[in-house]
Order: structure tokens, then sequence, then C-alpha cells
């Protein structure tokens, strides 16, 4: 690649994106959308706790400008929409005014802030260019959650129609269509396959593994991200891989009635993000499930982990991520990975989500170190990674994948072509997506992949062939 | 009156109303955060990850880490600033006497050269941090008026003290600069529970975050209901 082409300074700033629209809504509202705002905004306040942040932040807000290096987004715009404190003031600013006393006085006696159909504009498009990664967060002396904000503002711009069409269509198919999810995928086509990985992972390894559906009282129900069943079977027969040889086959299953770890809701509303937990705990009771077992998916698993105990009450199940499961399978010598399968260079990319929203930062490098003898990190990494452009449902919508391209992931490409890395392990849905499509616009030599995907081709499966003949077989298949 | 009588009653009176309208101006704000808290979360304050916030509030007491990253000198300017606004006017030697005289308690005083040196050095951090709002791209885009002005606000009560101490360097008569020091002190007394200086409280709770993300259950359908009545709303 071209490194000038992805050179990073103030000397390549960008104009800013093609204005409207940013996105695709369903149906537009036009009319008084500043007064619509508002009502909205007042029955969030009403119903919910936000307001004592917001009355904290809004009064206390020092506008230092730490946090504007440290997001991937204002480094290659250069845009001051894009600094993550001048979006939060957006909100603030509105909060102050039409919510607070100081605020009205401070309106009457200047002609202070008002909230015209600009500043929804100026909304819509700015919490949408955010990732929500939350990077900005951790350089703030203060705190300030600017992706809380985000997610509130997005929140408030739903309640009044203004949401991307194309993560409102997948949640409405996920809360009231007929498949209950995000993809709709139906049952059948589960099933089938199921049936083909089933039969893909016994030509590979040479053991019949079939997958247990509607199983009741086992130790795990498993969700992943829908649209693995459809775009990451690697990733899948990896997860089958690892409970097949840790001996805890009979001890999973695959619900029918839900089988979604999507959650929306964790982008852009509560009311959803309620709703798709609650329809993911229904599943796991009807199916008397010890644990949820969640798939590789950096919001999948946050959602599940940080909002099961939330809004399913401290007596609902205990959310595990099939990473941590997965680690522990190793530590307990349940599972084996041949350390001379892997030869290519492997490098981690940490999902915002769960690394620094989160609680899995060293876990998949254990895994990995255990097994790859050509590991690299990027820099930074860990918590302080930089998000891949994707975050905060921004992947899902096509229409902006020249902005996602361009500006949200740039920041990451370059990073990942300084590791000169031959593959690129992301255990996540949305970071794989927007991953692979970095990697082709960029035209970086390197492939992205679950961590899972990777295990695949190392585990050893009792009964079955070996990594080493598996690989073998592998390259014939190539040639 | 006589500008004596005039300082006299800035350095009672007038200091005693300021200072508390003042504190209880920055009471309030605790008081209503920590209602809003215990009222609004209730029991999911227990789940909240109180370890990881309070390590991680702790981390910026000594934020070297956190000063490299990003804008090195803005930031340890800014981190000396908070030092210097904080030591000088609290443990200087003839502001303890005032602290005698008004609370009633006695703190160890700043030896002399160091409170010059301090005060000279806030001022000149004062000066650097005004100079970033005006003249940094990023830190203009975001400023407006208030932000410039409380800096100002802030030097006033520095400069003024300074002058009135150094006799040599003072071109105007002792007791104008005293009153004007004491007035700014004042000024910026009653400003700050009713601004962004406000931070030197709400900072805390600024850093509760994690604790805001345990959402209230229910309420996403509270807010749906009040705004669309019961039918479909995805
Ligand atoms: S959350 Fe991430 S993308 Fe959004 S402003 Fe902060 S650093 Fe930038």
């Amino acid at each position: 690649m071209d490194a000038k082409q992805i050179a990073i300074g103030s000397s390549t700033r960008l104009p800013a994106v093609e204005k409207t629209p940013f996105y695709h809504i369903e149906k537009p509202v036009t009319e008084n959308r500043g007064d619509h705002f508002l009502r909205a905004f007042a029955a969030v306040l009403e119903f919910t706790d936000y307001k004592a942040l917001l009355d904290s932040y809004c009064t206390s807000s020092a506008k230092c400008n730490r946090c504007a290096v440290s997001c991937p987004v204002f480094m290659v715009s250069g845009d001051p929409r894009d600094i993550p404190c001048y979006r939060t003031n957006i909100l603030l600013d509105i909060y102050k005014r039409y919510f607070t006393i100081g605020g009205a006085i401070k309106a009457r006696l200047s002609n202070g802030f008002e909230l015209t159909e600009e500043v929804i504009d100026d909304m819509l498009e700015v919490f949408y260019r955010c990732t929500a990664c939350r990077r900005c967060t951790q350089s703030c002396p203060m705190g300030v959650d600017h992706g809380l904000v985000t997610r509130l503002g997005r929140y408030i711009l739903s309640l009044i129609g203004i949401v991307p069409k194309a993560l409102q269509v997948s949640v409405r198919e996920q809360l009231e269509g007929e498949t209950h999810n995000t993809s709709k995928v139906p049952k059948d086509a589960l099933l089938d396959t199921l049936g083909f990985l089933s039969e893909e992972l016994e030509d590979m390894v040479g053991v019949k593994m079939e997958f247990p559906v509607d199983k009741s009282n086992r130790d795990y129900v498993f969700f992943c991200a829908v649209s693995d069943y459809l775009m990451e079977p690697d990733t899948l027969m990896g997860n089958a891989a690892v409970l097949y040889a840790a001996g805890d086959w009979d001890k999973w299953t695959i619900g029918t009635t839900n089988y979604d770890g999507i959650n929306y809701g964790l982008f852009y509303s509560d009311w959803h993000l309620e709703n798709i937990v609650k329809q993911l705990l229904a599943e796991v009771t009807r199916l008397r499930g010890k644990n949820i077992l969640i798939g590789e998916c950096g919001h999948a698993s946050r959602s599940a982990h940080d909002f099961v105990p939330v809004f399913g009450g401290p007596s609902a199940q205990p959310v595990v991520s099939f990473i941590e499961y997965t680690l522990r399978c190793l530590k307990e010598g349940r599972i084996k990975l041949d350390p001379n399968i892997i030869t290519e260079r492997v490098t981690y990319h940490d999902p915002c989500n769960i690394a620094r929203s989160g609680w899995i930062v060293d876990q998949p490098r254990e895994i990995l170190k255990s097994f790859v003898p050509d590991y690299v990190e990027m820099t930074p990494k860990g918590q302080d990674n930089y998000c891949c452009g994707g975050g905060g449902g921004l992947v899902s919508i096509d229409e902006i994948h020249d902005y996602r391209m361009r500006i949200g992931g740039k920041v990451k490409a370059e990073q990942l072509e300084k590791t000169k890395a031959d593959i690129v392990v992301a255990p996540c849905a949305n970071c794989k997506k927007q991953l692979k499509e970095l990697v082709e616009y960029y035209k970086l030599p390197c492939r992205v992949m679950g961590l899972h995907d990777l295990i695949l081709r190392a585990i050893e499966i009792p009964g079955g062939k070996s990594p080493a003949e598996r690989k073998e077989e592998a390259a014939l298949l190539e040639m | 009156m006589s500008i004596e009588q005039w300082i006299d009653f800035a350095k009672g009176p007038l200091f005693a109303l300021t200072s508390m309208i003042m504190v209880l101006g920055l009471l309030r704000h605790i008081v209503i955060q920590v209602y809003e808290l215990v009222a609004g979360k209730g029991r999911r304050l227990s789940a909240a990850p109180w370890r990881k916030i309070l390590n991680e509030g702790l981390g910026w007491a000594i934020p070297i880490k956190q000063i490299m990253k990003g804008t090195p000198f803005f930031s340890s300017v800014s981190y000396l600033f908070h030092i210097g606004v904080i030591v000088v006017p609290v443990f200087l030697a003839d502001h303890i006497v005032l602290w005698e005289k008004t609370l009633g308690f006695s703190l160890p005083s700043l030896p002399s050269g160091w409170a010059d040196f301090l005060t000279i050095f806030t001022v000149a951090c004062v000066l650097v941090l005004l100079g970033f709002r005006l003249f940094g791209d990023r830190q203009r885009a975001m400023s407006r008026l208030t932000d410039y002005v409380l800096l100002l606000l802030i030097l006033l009560p520095f400069v003024t003290g300074f002058l009135a101490s150094h006799s040599g360097m003072n071109p105007f008569p002792w007791e104008t600069m005293m009153l004007v020091h004491l007035l700014s002190a004042e000024l910026l007394f009653l400003v700050i529970p009713f601004t962004k200086l406000a931070h030197i409280v709400l900072f805390v709770f600024d850093r509760l975050s994690a604790v805001h993300w345990q959402l209230r259950p229910g309420a996403g359908d509270k807010v749906a209901d009040a705004l669309f009545g019961k039918e479909a709303r995805v």
C-alpha cells in the first residue's frame, strides 16, 4: 500500500462528508423537529436517570480539548464538529437552555442558544460519525463519557424518528418479526446451516458433531451475532470444535426461538436494549439453561454481560463470553492447541466493547500466545486501542461505507499496516466486517479472522485428524 | 467610607458572605448529585464497578501516563496550574492569618520565596492556557466568551495579590491594589458555583458514568408510553 495514501496529519484534512442524507431514514420527520426533540428529551428526563449526569456535565465540562487528540475520527477529519467535547456540548447546551433554570434565564438576558433545525441536522450527523468507542473518555481528566452522551443523543433522536434505517429495520425484525433476529434468518435456514456446518466439520476433522438444538437444562445456551450463521462459518466451527474437544458437547445448546446475540439497543435506545435483553433471557429460561454463552462479538458480549444483570435482576443467568470459556478450557488442559500449525504473523484487534468498555483484554492474548509463535501487538492496544471505525452500529449502515473507509477507519488501517501482520484476529462480528472492508479498501496484505477461526486450525480433536494432517489436506485443496 | 474601611469591609463581612455563597453553592451541587444518585439509582448503585471507578479516578492524581498521551505540553501546564491555584491561595502566609481570624484554625504556611515563585508560575500557566485557547485551532473552536473571562478572573487576584505584597513593583497605592485583590477574589468566589469552575466538586460526579450505565429497568417503556401510547414503537 502507498504509505502516503493513509498518512495521517493535519495536512490531510478532508472536507466534511456530504451532509444529507448521512444515512437513510425510514420516514423522516420534516416539521417542528425541534419541538418534537424537546418533548422526547423531556420524557427521557422524566423516566430515566440521566439527569444527574447531565447536570454535572453541563456545569463542569471544562472544554480542555484533550479528548480531540484521542479520537480516531477527529484525527482524520480535523472537523471541529468531531471533537468529542464539542459534540457532547450540543446536547448539553440543549439541556442547559431548556431544562435548567439558569439556562432559561440566560436565554432571556442574551441571545442565547436556540434549538434550530440546523442544530437537529448537526446532531443527526455528528452522533453517527462518532463510533461510541469511548476512547476519548479515557483521556478526559473529568471522565466525561462522550460515548454515553452520543448514545443518549441518538436515543432522543430515535424517539423523533431519526434512526438509520439499517438499524431500525433490523431491530424491528428482531423484536416484532417472525424470525426474531436481525438478519431475518428463519429457523429452517438455521437448521440447514447447522447441518452444513456439521458436514463441513466432519470433512475437516473426521468426527461427526451433531449440533444440539433446543435441548433443555444445558449448562450453556449459545448466542452469536446471527450474521455469523451467514458469514462466519469458520468462527462457528471453531466454537463447536472447542466445545467438542473440551468434552462439553452435551452441555450446550442453541435455541430455535431466539438465536441472535445482536443488540443494537446498546447503540441507540434504552427501550430496545432492554427488550432485546429480555427476549434473550426468555429463551434461556424456556430452555432452562444455566449460563448464557455469547459467541465472538464485542457489542453482543457487552450488552449481555452488562445488561442482563441490570434488566434481569440478580437472579438472571450468568453471562460467559466464548473467549473466557475457551481460555478456561485451555488452562484446565481440556483442549490442546498445536503450536506448529500457525506459521503466519498474527496480530490482535481489541473490540472496544469488550476491551475498553469491558473485561476482555488479556484472555485472548493468553490463548493466542499459547499457539501462535509469531504474535505481534499493535500500538496502542488493549483498553487504549483504536476503534475499527465501525463501532456503535456504524458498520451496519451501508450508505456511509465511504465515510467509514476514508475517515472512521483510516487510523485503524494505518495501525494495521504497521504491524506487517498476515492475519488480524478480531473476535467481533462488527469489527470483522469493518476490518475486511478496510483491508480491501486500503489494499492491505492482511487477512481478517475470528479468534476461533484460528483455533479451529490448531485444535486437537479427540478421535479426529490431527491439526497437521488437516493442514496438509487444506494445502492440497488450495493447490 | 475611607479606603481602609473598604478594605476592612472586604476582609470581614464581604469575605464571609461571598465565601459562604461559594460553599453553599458547591454544597448544593453535592446534595443534588447525591440525592439524584440515591433516589434515582437506588439499589443499582451497589452493582456499579466502584473499584474501577476509584482506581481510574485516583490514576488522575499523578497523571503522568495520561499527560504523555496526546497533548503533553498543554496537559503538564494545566496540571501544574491546578497545583498552583490550590496551593497558593490556601497556604500563603498572609492568608493563613485570615483563615485564623475568620475560620478559627491555622495551617502551615508557604515560605515566602516559594510563595512568590508559585504565584509567578501560576500566572505564567494561566497565560499559556489563555494562549492555547486563543491560538489553538481546536480550543478556539470550542471556546466561548466565559472560557476566556474565567481565566482572566483567575488571573486577577494572583496578579494583584503579588503586586500588593511587593511594594517595589507596585505602581499603584497599596490600598487600591489590596482592595482590588480582595474584591476580585470575592468575585471569583461568587462565580465558582455557577460556572464550569464548579468542577472543583463536580469532577467527582463526572467520573461516575459507569454508575449511569446501570440503566433504570422499565424506563424505556415509560418513555415510549408517554410519547406514543401503547402502539408499536420499532
Ligand atoms: S467515542 Fe470514539 S469516535 Fe466517539 S468521539 Fe470518542 S474517541 Fe471519537
